[in-house]
């Protein structure tokens, strides 16, 4: 960790129009929790449905995506990476601090607000605030992991993060029982599940295949950035 | 260097011009519609990676070929078992992951590097007018997102032909969802190159394009359930318009008598004309807002 790297990279990813999209996406759980209060459906049911297609579906990998990738991408895009590779820092180093920037960012963006929004609608009942806030911050900090490392691997990160979330988790993780286990998504929600009590929410990925795939995944993906951090080379195509 | 060494000035300058071969252009001046026609067939051909790098082609061609996947296979199915897998008008809303990628991942190519590297003004120095470009741009996007959708319908309408169902062909099937394939290309192409175009940086604009589409796609699907579990049908309907793809698809039940592609149908009576009107006020709003931002950017 290197706080004045942190520091800098904090700056990047919420000084620019990248925030906005960070913002959004929250707001909108926020107002869809408010909806549904004001339309009266408060019942487990409709929150869990709320929790898995939006916090955990969709605003989860879209704030990792956007996190994840923004905390390194821009830099090798615009070639100023150089400046920072060049100080006697660690390349490892470097890694592990992008990596718990844009941790810190997904649990500030995505947690807290899954948390408010299942507080605003249920209060404590069946655990659903406190597990799917859970499960969001342990799939946001699988997912920060794994599109840093998208981000340093390939100048297209974006787009292959944008067919992983949606085709394989989405599309493959929906008609492929299979695919489930391969899913930051299902893991997030076998972590939401160890918290909640409630009938409807079933976690498909058991938390035996789930605890190890979550470290396995995240380690893995820092670590791996860091080594080719060591070797990253800039000549890019157009 | 002359001025290190004081020397006597030459009694005679020495200065030379040399004849470099510069030569005026005579032919003959194309004009505008020509300079649009060219920037419009080379942004189109550059949305499918053509002239781009081996690396810019796999993307679209490997979406292009899932877009032709179901027609391939619901042609295997009426030539095996006589019976459609496919149906053509439900094509485009079935496959709307795969279009709405293909927005995200090549609208940003569109518009960011001309906006990132300010090569505006380059353009804008040709006959060309602001509103050409954002036209050229937009008609590039559509005519890709078009070719996408209408090849592998086409493809699926060839292949009917040929095998032969017993019964009539669905060609009113067949023309109903190429006509609505045209409201898809022209409401995607606006809305995605209008997003993308807000960021000169390529990533974001594509995380922007796809963060859009998910964002209505999660809330209609959120809406809908959470509306049909208390039973209230009438809004569960109307929250299935907040998709865009499934905005289209009520035009198009409208326009064409189809069948609804979502479970539960759209809103009766005024749904179809309220559909359309959001079509229109979209497309309307992306125009106006391109307008205003390469107005901006043309002058920085």
């Amino acid at each position: 960790m290197n706080a004045v790297v942190a520091g800098i990279t904090y700056r990047a990813v919420l000084g620019r129009r990248r925030v906005l999209l960070l913002i959004l996406l929250p707001l909108v759980l926020l107002g869809l929790a408010v909806l549904l209060r004001a339309v009266g459906s408060t019942d487990e049911r409709a929150v869990v449905t709320l929790m898995q297609v939006y916090a955990i579906g969709t605003m989860l990998p879209l704030l990792g995506l956007i996190a994840g990738t923004g905390t390194i991408a821009p830099e090798i895009d615009d070639g100023t990476i150089m400046h920072l590779l060049s100080k006697p820092i660690s390349r490892p180093v470097i890694a592990v601090t992008k990596f718990a920037v844009s941790a810190s960012l997904l649990a500030v963006f995505a947690a807290v607000p899954t948390f408010v929004a299942g507080y605003l609608l249920l209060r404590g009942e069946a655990g659903i605030a406190a597990g799917f806030a859970l499960g969001a911050l342990i799939g946001g900090i699988a997912y920060s992991a794994v599109f840093l490392l998208l981000g340093v691997i390939t100048r297209h990160a974006v787009t292959i993060g944008v067919v992983y979330a949606v085709v394989w988790e989405s599309l493959v993780g929906g008609l492929v029982p299979g695919a489930r286990n391969f899913s930051i998504q299902q893991w997030a929600q076998t972590f939401a599940g160890q918290l909640t009590s409630t009938d409807f929410f079933k976690p498909t990925v058991t938390m035996g295949f789930a605890v190890p795939a979550v470290l396995i995944v995240t380690i893995g993906a820092v670590v791996w950035a860091g080594q080719r951090l060591r070797v990253l080379s800039l000549t890019g195509d157009e | 260097m002359s001025e290190a060494v004081p020397a006597p000035a030459p009694a005679q300058p020495i200065g030379v011009i040399h004849d470099i071969g510069y030569r005026h252009y005579e032919g003959a001046r194309l004009g505008r519609g020509h300079a649009f026609a060219a920037l419009t067939l080379h942004s189109l051909r550059g949305v499918f990676g053509l002239g781009r790098t081996a690396r810019a082609k796999i993307m679209p061609f490997v979406l292009f070929g899932v877009m032709m996947l179901p027609a391939a296979v619901s042609i295997a199915a009426m030539a095996l078992i006589q019976r459609q897998a496919m149906t053509y008008p439900s094509y485009a809303v079935v496959m709307q992951p795969v279009l709405a990628v293909f927005l995200a991942a090549q609208s940003p190519y569109l518009v960011a590097p001309d906006l990132r590297f300010r090569v505006l003004p380059l353009y804008l120095s040709r006959p060309i007018a602001t509103a050409d470009y954002v036209a050229a741009k937009l008609a590039a996007m559509a005519a890709a997102l078009f070719l996408l959708i209408a090849v592998p319908l086409t493809t699926l309408y060839i292949g009917e032909l040929l095998v032969d169902l017993p019964g009539p062909p669905h060609s009113g099937e067949y023309f109903a969802a190429l006509a609505t394939s045209v409201v898809f290309a022209v409401l995607l192409a606006c809305a995605g190159v209008a997003l993308a175009s807000f960021t000169p940086r390529r990533g974001l604009g594509v995380a922007a394009v796809i963060a859009v589409y998910l964002l209505a796609s999660a809330i209609s699907g959120v809406l809908v359930g959470v509306f049909e579990s208390i039973s209230r049908d009438e809004a569960a309907a109307w929250a299935w318009l907040i998709n865009p793809f499934f905005l289209v698809d009520a035009v198009q039940v409208w326009l064409f008598g189809t069948p609804p592609n979502n479970d539960g149908g759209y809103p009766p009576g005024v749904g179809g004309p309220v559909a359309a009107a959001g079509v229109l006020a979209i497309i309307a709003l992306s125009v106006a807002a391109l307008l205003l931002r390469y107005r901006k950017a043309a002058s920085s």
